[in-house]
């Protein structure tokens, strides 16, 4: 079932390209002005404390790579389960997970507070039973995969690209499960969990998938090309959905397993009802990123509308946003049970639970690295055939 | 390191022994440092072992809850139950120097790491400042220089620059000269005697005898982590 696909590259010479291309330069150019700025005086510039010593970054971190999802989807329609008509999707989806893992690596590289060891440090004693030693390997391994995959897929290459898009899908699994770990693996009351680990798959496949439609339907509409919205209904409907209902899944069974067992009954009433983190997960994650979408996608009405599936898409994104902060917060901010039965007061440390709020100078990082990748997706449009021609439907054999 | 069946009594060479008696890497040294801390002794208002601590290994003080580093630091326990008859209490916490340290376990450059002797320590001079080691270390015990540290009293003992994570080490420097901790002198010295310090292999010492009467804990064993910090009246 062979089908030719034509990509060409974009124009950009419009205003608006130039002026997007501008704005993204800018925030790179912001971010990593406070970046220099935090490293000079010391990362107290940050929200963070000694209490919760990761903040945004971290988060944002995570949240870029689940995003990077979007190429595990992709491959695995059309390498994986062999659905041509989703290949013209291929080079984009390759292309944008491999900006979201550099986005990811820059995050964790930005928020280290010894910057200019990074670089020798890890390689010279890396430590196998660390997840920040599997993690990073994993990392730039997904992105050398997504290299030869796009390689393969630019040069037109049968063998390797199906070799390629089945290797990325389980290097993606890997990615994420390891991504999951870093907090699963670690004895605190609200990151311990073996759920962990496939819930970030499950919500990486959701964003991912969500980003995929939010990118394929702006990138088609902003060039005039033609896109069957068949293709976009079907991811909507088929993937999207299910992905959601397993995400809502997982995380049913982890917070009821919290509040079930009496040893973690206190932190999972804490994580689900006690402070503004709980406004986050249930109207952030739960009604907005997962209910509301999972109708919208369900309703046959909504569901077959590319404008409601977009909609939809952009909710699931920021509902997998609020998952990634909950999933760093709330169990920094929570105190572990060191004396079960005595509440631990203040005397010279703050032992209670504590509060994060987020620094100015974080927030001009993560715009920074929203700058960098941004500007390379755009750039990378106009200098490589990334973008196909037209999107179709296959008819019917 | 976690050598064999637990059911072995500390005697035989021949069979195995348990990491609470002997571990494979003590060997090499003789030494498993431990501490038991006396709460029954330790005066609420004292500062001398915090004091001494800060002074002696150079620790952060910037006069902000949010920043200060605290190698060794006071807290207060309430009952939960306030019907419970039990009073409040105070405890000095710190790092636990665990069998199974998690913070060594996560480190991405082995800066954290136990040593022969049972104490973990950090490398400053390795440390990336991931901040991982303070996300697994349940106990709260380790801490990140936000701030460049402005004072540095003891100028025989380097200070950290910012960037980097530090925690309790036992004072290895003077444990290597034959001294004590600095805290457990400070102690002393206060008259309170509320720290013991010593060698948990050495059978006739006065940490072992207080480990091996029966009356110590410590926290959350159930963690598995192993702690050679020990607590009496806890």
């Amino acid at each position: 079932m062979a089908m030719d696909v034509s990509f060409s590259k974009i124009e950009g010479r419009s205003l608006p390209y130039y002026l997007t291309v501008a704005v993204l330069a800018g925030f790179a150019v912001a971010g990593f002005i406070a970046t220099l700025v935090m490293h000079a005086h010391g990362l107290y510039l940050s929200g963070m404390t000694n209490r919760v010593p990761w903040g945004l970054q971290i988060s944002m971190a995570i949240f870029y790579i689940g995003l990077s999802a979007g190429s595990l989807v992709v491959s695995g329609l059309y390498g994986v389960f062999g659905k041509m008509e989703y290949k013209p999707f291929a080079r984009i989806a390759a292309y944008l997970a491999m900006l979201f893992l550099i986005a990811g690596l820059l995050s964790i590289f930005t928020d280290q507070g010894r910057i200019d060891r990074v670089f020798t440090k890890p390689f010279t004693y890396v430590n196998a039973t660390s997840m920040f030693s599997i993690n990073p390997a994993l990392y730039s391994g997904h992105i050398m995969i997504c290299v030869l995959y796009l390689w393969a897929l630019f040069k037109e290459k049968g063998t390797l690209t199906k070799i390629t898009s089945l290797v990325v899908v389980l290097w993606a699994i890997g990615t994420h499960t390891g991504t999951g770990a870093i907090f699963a693996f670690v004895p605190r009351e609200l990151y311990n969990s073996s759920l962990l680990p496939p819930s970030f798959v499950a919500a990486a496949l959701s964003s991912g998938a969500a980003l995929m439609i939010l990118v394929i339907v702006s990138l088609f509409r902003a060039t005039g090309r033609h896109l069957d919205h068949d293709l976009i209904i079907w991811m909507g409907r088929r993937l999207l959905s299910i992905f959601l209902l397993v995400t809502l899944y997982v995380l049913l069974i982890e917070n009821a397993h919290r509040v079930y067992l009496a040893a973690d009954h206190e932190a999972g009433m804490f994580f689900l009802f006690g402070g503004s983190h709980s406004f986050l997960f249930w109207v952030g994650l739960i009604t907005i990123g997962c209910v509301i979408p999972a109708i919208l996608l369900f309703i046959r009405r909504t569901g077959t509308s590319v404008p409601w599936t977009v909609f939809a898409s952009v909710l699931v994104v920021l509902g997998v946003l609020c998952e990634r902060f909950l999933i760093v917060i709330p169990g920094l901010i929570h105190p572990p049970e060191l004396f079960p039965g005595w509440e631990v007061a203040d005397v010279v440390f703050r032992e209670g639970v504590v509060s994060y709020s987020i620094s100015y100078l974080e927030i001009l990082q993560t715009l920074g690295v929203i700058g960098v990748i941004g500007f390379m997706f755009v750039v990378g449009l106009k200098i490589m055939p990334l973008a196909p021609n037209e999107a179709r439907v296959l008819p019917a054999r | 390191m976690l050598a064999g069946a637990s059911g072995a009594l500390s005697l035989p060479v021949l069979t195995s022994c348990t990491a609470e008696t002997a571990s494979a890497d003590s060997v090499l040294t003789g030494k498993r440092w431990g501490m038991v801390i006396d709460l029954t002794r330790c005066r609420e208002g004292c500062t001398a072992c915090m004091d001494a601590c800060r002074q002696e290994n150079n620790v952060a003080f910037h006069g902000d809850a949010r920043w200060d580093v605290h190698w060794i630091r006071r807290a207060s326990l309430k009952p939960k139950d306030e019907d419970s008859g039990l009073s409040e209490k105070s405890v000095l916490l710190m790092c636990n120097h665990c069998d199974n340290p998690p913070c060594a376990q996560v480190c991405p450059v082995q800066a954290t790491y136990k040593r022969e002797d049972g104490i973990v320590v950090v490398d400053h001079h390795r440390c990336i400042g991931c901040r991982y080691c303070m996300i697994a270390c349940p106990y709260n015990a380790r801490f990140f220089n936000f701030k460049e540290n402005e004072d540095w009293p003891n100028q025989d003992y380097p200070k950290r620059s910012h960037g980097v994570v530090e925690a309790c080490n036992f004072c290895a420097h003077l444990l290597d000269q034959g001294l004590r901790p600095a805290c457990v002198e400070a102690c002393q010295n206060a008259g309170a005697g509320a720290l013991v310090f010593g060698d948990l292999n050495d059978r006739t010492s006065e940490v072992s005898q207080l480990v091996a009467g029966g009356f110590v804990k410590r926290i959350r064993e159930d963690w598995g982590t192993k702690p050679k910090v020990y607590y009496i009246g806890l």
